[in-house]
């Protein structure tokens, strides 16, 4: 019997999920659009975000435009691959239970 | 695999499928840039005739885009950037710059009639919006391509007086009606939008 994949812990918490599966979409994305979006809170959706990045799942860039801050989130190629993987091992792990 | 994991694993496939999908919903908002255009021409037409044909086109044209720009940075700054996002705005861009250098180089070597100006007029915007309906799948947009590329062609082949009440005709459908038609298409996709949010939220 082939042995089942294991989810990636980083990518299966619900909101990391939706953000890296959001900015998969875009090529960047601002930090307010993806709180619409996932109708997170700001302190939850930034310590979600910070742990994508140092796992170096996306860049970010802070930068002013009109004079105000604005906060760019892009999805790495390693974010992309790790996405990729986690819908495939996801998958698998479906198609074992559905199997069973 | 217990049942409630087995479900759990199949709200994470759909909540990504979800996302994905959301993320490449463009709510960029570009059916005011066509009315905008479409009084633009009409002021640029009416000031030609009525006023001084040599600043009437290139200042109306130069006026009207700076309020483009302007406005489409304010909305831009609001919206995720997207492939196709960029390839429209590729498409428009290059055809503005292309015709103002063209339009106004035949003008200063006298080249230019009303026959070769609505001709030239036609071909870009026929291919402009040719090019974005089909970025798009909108066969709305690709109806107003072929408007445009029949204005080129009986630009070329009627009397003076015929071509221009074929360019103002023109200009009415392919930018002030089917501006207004885009408006309303966006407005109603951002309501829907706006409704799976609230859904989805609760």
């Amino acid at each position: 019997m082939p042995e089942l994949p294991e989810l990636n812990p980083v990518i299966h918490g619900k909101l990391r999920l939706a953000l890296l599966s959001l900015l998969s979409g875009v090529e960047e994305a601002e930090f307010t659009w993806l709180r619409a979006k996932t109708g997170s809170t700001d302190g939850n959706l930034g310590a979600q975000l910070l742990k994508l990045e140092e796992a170096g799942y996306l860049t970010v860039e802070k930068k002013f435009v009109q004079r105000k801050p604005q906060t760019l989130y892009r999805m790495t190629e390693t974010g992309r691959q790790a996405l990729t993987a986690y819908v495939q091992a996801l998958k698998q792990l479906l198609g074992a239970a559905i199997e069973n | 695999m217990a049942n409630i994991e087995e479900q759990e694993l199949k709200d994470r496939l759909t909540l990504i499928e979800s996302m994905i999908a959301e993320g490449r919903r463009t709510t960029e908002s570009w059916g005011w840039v066509f009315v905008l255009w479409g009084v633009a021409y009409y002021i640029a037409i009416a000031w030609a005739n009525w006023g001084r044909p040599s600043l009437a086109w290139p200042v109306t044209m130069i006026v009207a885009s700076v309020l483009t720009g302007v406005l489409a940075s304010l909305n831009a700054s609001r919206q995720p950037g997207t492939t196709v996002g960029r390839a429209l705005m590729a498409i428009w861009i290059a055809m503005g710059v292309t015709t103002f250098c063209l339009m106004l180089s035949l003008g200063i070597t006298h080249r230019l009639d009303s026959h070769i100006s609505v001709a030239v007029v036609g071909a870009m915007l026929g291919t402009a919006n040719a090019a974005s309906s089909i970025i798009l799948k909108w066969k709305m947009q690709f109806v107003c391509a072929v408007v445009w590329w029949t204005t080129m062609v009986a630009a070329l082949f009627t009397s003076e007086n015929l071509t221009a009440i074929i360019f103002l005709t023109a200009i009415f459908l392919c930018q002030i009606v089917f501006g207004i038609y885009g408006m309303v298409c966006e407005s109603r996709r951002n309501r829907a939008s706006e409704a799976r949010q609230g859904a989805s939220h609760a």
